[in-house]
């Protein structure tokens, strides 16, 4: 009798805590919890005065002045002005990206000519290049798009070669046996093998043009999420740079989020065996 | 024997020193300044600080060897400054009147202490263009760094000659990129500081407006801050200091000086022949008049209209509850200098006395 309950009471137990609401929880849960406690320690820093009100304004304040630029429009104007720049300058960097990344992972030729210089361009960080495309473009718009374009240029164009030159050979040669044409052979062979390998380089090249954007805004424009900050500095209002931070976190990690579940869409469609 | 005398010498200033400092307050084992920078890394500027530091006229009235002073030169300049004192990293500071404006706004609590005489703003355009003057600027984009003492000098020289900022385009850049952008031919104008003259040496800009020349109210205003923490805690050191910053200023407005001030000064990056153009036919005497006269309070009150104006500030500034003349008052009493610069009225013109 004893034994019995000794033994089955952990069982129990452990059925309780496998329950599906429980995972549903630590799904949702858990990534809350270093968010939740970096609040609960600004909250306790700004209460107990650690900093001075001017370097570190209490969440609250944070959360007013949001607040205040969400209804004035302030974010909404500076992001469109943003995602305007992004989506131009991601396109961009991306069809060139895309263009070459096909040819260096095609032709062992292309790769021999322009692959190191490539790498080596690569090295140079986009904002290395950005006090010289400001004399060359001057500031403006085209700035913007170029350096952006820039920076998801290169990683595209490597991913790209990459996974194009790891498709499995015994593919390219079935294929060739079928007597594909070279059309069929790039949309059904080529480019399915090679997608999985492209998205996480246009993941990671989108991760660089938002923070390129940011830097460019900050450093040599007047308009946009990154000038948003930079005035808030000089206005010594610091829960505006605050907001502007928070604001680029967000948005990063959406647009992130939806190339995942893209991603997720696309391995789904190309064959397992890839 | 003379090893002996030595000895008993230095025993006994110590001991003098020590008990001159027992008597008064405890001193702080660091005295922190700040003052805006020019070149990269240069530990010296080109105001009265620089040589209230660099002649030892501050450590000389600390007279304490053992109080170690820390002069910082902000390359950064108003933000960097404002966040130092608000991080409780400065106890004085000299730069211009926008930032600390903004700072005080904000509740950062500092007390003016001292007038830090006024920076030379030029307008420049490309050598390309043909504007002439001012007027001629309507329809024109001019860089200026939004928020500065240049910002506000560009909008007071626009509203004397009968424009306002609706009539041009203004480009927030900050100086190395307004040269780029000058440069590139992205900016038409600017206005800008002593900075701007070896891009006219270099042909790419011709200087049309001045504002010592031109308008003298719109010459950047600084001043000497304490923070009001320190000037609680220590109130006798910090009269000894500002004693200090007027002996420099006093040292600056001796003629024979000159040549040695602009040397002192060209350290700090900015070249000695552009130190010269900016204090050409002027005497330093006047440039960097210390007192809070009606001239720096008329300076200061346009600059609070204009910031809130601009919506820099979200609170209003008082000017008279900032302003803490006491110090200045005896440092001019004990050291003879009540009269040595006269009282200048709103327009800068000198009181006769």
């Amino acid at each position: 009798m004893t034994d019995r309950s000794l033994i089955a009471r952990p069982v129990a137990h452990r059925v309780r805590w496998r329950t599906p609401s429980f995972d549903r929880i630590s799904f949702y849960g858990l990534p809350l919890v270093l968010p939740l406690a970096v609040l609960t320690i600004w909250q306790v820093a700004t209460v107990r005065g650690w900093l001075a009100p001017q370097i570190l304004p209490s969440p609250s304040d944070v959360a007013v002045t949001f607040i205040d630029l969400f209804v004035s429009g302030d974010i909404v104007t500076g992001l469109a002005i943003s995602l305007r720049r992004i989506l131009v300058g991601f396109a961009l960097g991306a069809t060139g990206g895309l263009v070459l990344g096909v040819a260096l992972g095609r032709s062992i030729r292309v790769e021999q000519y322009v692959g190191p210089s490539l790498r080596a361009i690569a090295q140079v960080p986009s904002l290395g290049w950005l006090p010289f495309l400001m004399l060359i473009f001057g500031l403006g718009e085209t700035l913007n798009y170029v350096v952006i374009a820039k920076a998801c240029f290169v990683p595209i164009a490597l991913s790209t070669a990459a996974g194009i030159r790891n498709i499995p050979v015994r593919y390219i040669e079935v294929a060739r046996v079928l007597r594909l044409r070279r059309r069929t052979m790039v949309l059904r062979v080529v480019l399915p093998g090679a997608l999985p390998t492209i998205f996480s380089g246009v993941r990671i090249a989108l991760g660089h043009a938002w923070i390129a954007m940011v830097v460019v805004e900050m450093l040599a424009d007047t308009a946009g999420v990154g000038y948003m900050m930079t005035w808030g500095r000089t206005l010594f209002q610091i829960d505006i740079v605050i907001v502007g931070m928070v604001v680029i976190g967000i948005v990063g990690f959406a647009m992130d989020a939806g190339l995942r579940a893209t991603e997720r869409r696309l391995r789904q469609w190309t064959p397992d065996h890839v | 024997m003379v090893r002996f005398f030595f000895k008993t010498l230095l025993a006994v200033s110590f001991v003098v020193l020590t008990s001159t400092w027992a008597s008064a307050e405890e001193a702080p084992q660091t005295i922190r300044f700040g003052a805006v920078g020019s070149g990269y890394g240069q530990q010296v500027g080109t105001q009265v600080v620089s040589i209230a530091h660099i002649k030892g006229f501050v450590q000389d009235e600390i007279g304490n060897p053992a109080v170690k002073l820390d002069w910082n030169y902000f390359t950064g300049t108003g933000p960097a400054i404002n966040e130092a004192i608000a991080n409780g990293q400065l106890d004085f500071a000299q730069y211009g009147s926008l930032p600390a404006i903004i700072a005080r706004a904000n509740g950062v609590p500092t007390k003016i202490i001292l007038s830090g005489g006024g920076t030379n703003i030029y307008g420049v355009v490309r050598s390309a263009l043909s504007i002439k003057t001012i007027a001629d600027l309507k329809g024109h984009s001019v860089a200026i760094q939004k928020a500065t003492i240049l910002h506000w000098s560009l909008l007071e020289t626009l509203a004397a000659n009968g424009l306002s900022e609706k009539d041009i385009t203004i480009l927030d850049l900050k100086t190395a990129d307004q040269l780029a952008a000058l440069a590139a031919g992205s900016a038409d104008a600017s206005f800008g500081t002593v900075n701007v003259l070896p891009l006219r040496d270099q042909g790419i800009v011709r200087v049309i407006y001045t504002s010592q020349h031109d308008n003298p109210r719109a010459t950047g205003p600084s001043a000497f801050l304490v923070t009001e923490a320190f000037a609680a805690k220590y109130p006798e050191l910090t009269k000894r200091i500002v004693r200090g910053f007027v002996r420099g200023a006093q040292w600056v407005a001796q003629p024979e000086n000159r040549e040695e001030a602009l040397q002192i000064w060209a350290k700090s990056g900015v070249s000695y022949d552009s130190l010269k153009q900016e204090y050409a036919g002027e005497l330093l005497h006047d440039r960097f008049d210390p007192r809070l006269d009606d001239f720096f309070r008329g300076q200061y009150a346009d600059g609070i209209r204009f910031s809130k104006d601009q919506k820099l500030i979200r609170k209003d500034v008082d000017l008279a509850q900032w302003i803490d003349p006491q110090y200045q008052d005896a440092a001019f009493a004990s050291l003879g200098l009540t009269n040595f610069w006269p009282s200048r009225n709103r327009d800068g013109i000198a009181a006769t006395n």
